[in-house]
């Protein structure tokens, strides 16, 4: 039994599915933004398992892009979180749905 | 053999902490289980051989991303408005469609011929940073993405900032929101 490359790329479903129920499901904003999270988790991960079943000099590409991806998920967590502070200073309530209203 | 043990330790770790962020109810334990996710991750990442992102993994993502996100949280205390039920009735349809989903996607890559290349390259610092600001005209070319994720992070920053700087904790602004 050794390490399979099918294993990582399971977690990885794993892993985004289960993000992809918070993300979806759960009513708290702040569960929803986890779920985002934790689904770009997973396909950081993806992208590094697939890059390890790449013969050499193909393999880096899988290794630089989840740098950016990560990289991304920083500016969209900065942007995201000054929102929700700017929705819930107006509605003081932390569900998702009652964000529905655009009027300012 | 050992790697094996040690990726089915941290990917049950993974695993369960990403269940307790679906299951917990105070928005907190979801952040600070989604750090164990994520740093059983990171270990996952130098498991397979690219330790430089396991450590961009922990400092960014655990570090600063989580502790953002736990920082808004206390200062929102969003657990005072305890009247929000935790899932509601999209999500009946929403889980088994994800289940589907997954038994899907699952299927195809159990069935796909994919198995690890012995030649491939570990992702150390060196060759990552080689490979990140290569300037060569015949070269893959990061670093001008680099460039521009640099602007990008400044213009978020400096969105985030005119976002939720109105009214913060200022006298006046309590009169100026009831207007």
């Amino acid at each position: 039994m050794e390490l399979q490359a099918v294993y990582v790329q399971v977690l990885a479903l794993v892993l985004f599915a289960i993000g992809l129920v918070v993300a979806l499901g759960r009513r708290n904003v702040f569960f929803v933004l986890m779920g985002v999270e934790l689904a770009l988790n997973a396909v950081n991960l993806s992208f590094v398992g697939f890059a390890k079943t790449l013969p050499a000099d193909m393999s880096v590409a899988g290794q630089i892009v989840p740098l950016f991806s990560i990289a991304i998920a920083a500016a969209e967590a900065c942007v995201g979180l000054a929102m929700v502070i700017l929705i819930f200073r107006n509605r003081e309530s932390v569900d998702a749905d009652t964000y529905s209203n655009m009027k300012g | 053999m050992l790697a094996l043990i040690y990726f089915i330790i941290l990917a049950v770790l993974a695993v369960g902490s990403a269940l307790c962020v679906l299951l917990s109810r105070h928005p907190l334990y979801g952040a600070l289980s989604l750090v164990l996710s994520m740093l059983s991750l990171a270990g996952i990442y130098g498991l397979l051989g690219s330790p430089f992102i396991g450590v961009v993994q922990v400092m960014v993502y655990a570090g600063a991303i989580m502790m953002l996100l736990t920082f808004v949280i206390m200062v929102l205390n969003g657990a005072r408005d305890s009247k929000t039920p935790m899932f509601d009735g999209v999500s009946l349809f929403v889980i088994p469609g994800v289940i589907v989903l997954a038994a899907l996607v699952g299927f195809v890559l159990v069935s796909a011929p994919i198995a690890f290349d012995e030649t491939t390259l570990r992702g150390s610092v060196a060759l990552t940073s080689r490979t990140l600001f290569d300037v060569a005209q015949t070269g893959p070319g990061y670093f001008i993405l680099f460039e521009v994720l640099g602007l990008l992070l400044l213009s978020s920053m400096a969105a985030a900032v005119l976002l939720a700087k109105k009214r913060l904790g200022s006298v006046d602004s309590e009169n100026t929101e009831d207007k």
